[in-house]
């Protein structure tokens, strides 16, 4: 349903847009067209690559264990552990939001839960490799993950000093 | 080699096979003998049906976030978005960018597209991180919709003040270490 709502939206703002640069700019449209078309070639195969790849990945990950992982206590430690599968857990954000969830409700201290969401926030490899890679291209996918790297454990520790 | 306003720049890497393609295939491909050997064949039927059909589901989404991108650099005039979000925007770019991607609703499909139309348009490497990073860090879509209904409320806010300055300091950081490079 999502889906369907974002779908109309989107493509009511490309409609409007491209009718509105065919009345002001009408030489660029085709130009527009052409571009357009050789990102989708790009995009698709690695669209379906990366949700069939991820979706695999999904199945075999032991997500069930995870709240075992972040125990009270576990310190500096747990903040690592806890950004590392931030980054590994697959789906959408229901997933990582019901998984930390659980997780609190097992007992596990915040300072891993704040590390969790926000390396699954910052990294998702999931939707890095479904759709940052082939939106964003490479360098730019590297240079994000590069520079974001210390983010989810300083976010944890932050909390560890309270 | 920053492109002219007639002629925006394009907005992705252009050849169709590469490494990035190659990997997602090998890691399909991987997962894939991992679930049939391990889940047995009707779970690999069934996972490959399932994200298959997800993906075709998605198709309409991402062609039309393309073709907004693609148009955007020629809507919205170059000397614009430059002086908005530009490699010489300072701060106040990076905090348009970071606001930017944290209000726009939608998912990837929506916000990558954008970033790209904006970089093709004129805003710099560390304004496309601060978008990207603002989106990923604090996107009032998911949070409000997402982590609210899953997670404490207290808990919610505190992440979120918590990463409010990171995609501006992030952003500050990819323009001192990468310079003011057009992406």
């Amino acid at each position: 349903m999502n889906i369907l709502i974002g779908t109309v939206l989107l493509g009511l703002g490309a409609v409007w847009m491209l009718r509105r640069l065919s009345r002001t700019r009408p030489g660029v449209v085709p130009d527009v067209i052409a571009r357009a078309r050789q990102t989708t070639i790009f995009m698709i195969p690695r669209i379906f690559a990366g949700l069939i790849g991820a979706g695999f990945m999904a199945e075999l990950l032991p997500v069930d264990q995870v709240e075992r992982i972040f125990g009270e206590g576990s310190g500096v430690w747990g903040v690592m552990l806890a950004t590392l599968f931030g980054t590994l857990t697959p789906g959408g954000p229901f997933v990582a939001f019901a998984i930390g969830a659980s997780a609190l409700k097992a007992g596990a201290a915040l300072a891993p839960l704040m590390a969790y969401i926000t390396a699954w926030c910052v990294f998702n490899l999931n939707r890095t490799l479904a759709y940052e890679l082939a939106f964003m291209g490479r360098r730019f996918t590297m240079i994000r993950h590069i520079i974001s790297l210390p983010v989810p454990f300083l976010t944890g520790v932050l909390l560890l000093a309270f | 080699m920053p492109p002219s306003n007639e002629n925006p720049g394009s907005s992705t890497p252009r050849k169709l096979v590469d490494g990035s393609l190659i990997f997602l295939i090998a890691l399909g491909v991987a997962g894939g003998i991992g679930v049939w050997v391990l889940r047995g064949p009707d779970r690999f039927l069934e996972i490959l049906s399932h994200e298959l059909f997800f993906s075709a589901v998605l198709l309409p989404k991402i062609l039309a976030g393309v073709l907004i991108a693609s148009a955007l650099p020629f809507m919205i005039s170059r000397e614009r978005i430059t002086a908005a979000v530009g490699p010489d925007s300072g701060v106040r770019g990076l905090v348009i960018a970071t606001l930017a991607g944290a209000i726009i609703p939608g998912g990837p499909s929506v916000t990558y597209p954008l970033a790209v139309g904006l970089m093709a348009a004129g805003a710099d490497l560390g304004a496309g991180m601060a978008i990207v990073s603002g989106w990923v860090l604090l996107g009032l879509n998911r949070t409000l919709i997402w982590e609210f209904s899953f997670l404490p409320g207290d808990f919610v806010v505190l992440r979120w003040l918590i990463s409010l300055p990171v995609p501006i300091l992030l952003g500050l950081a990819v323009r001192r270490i990468w310079g003011k490079m057009p992406p």
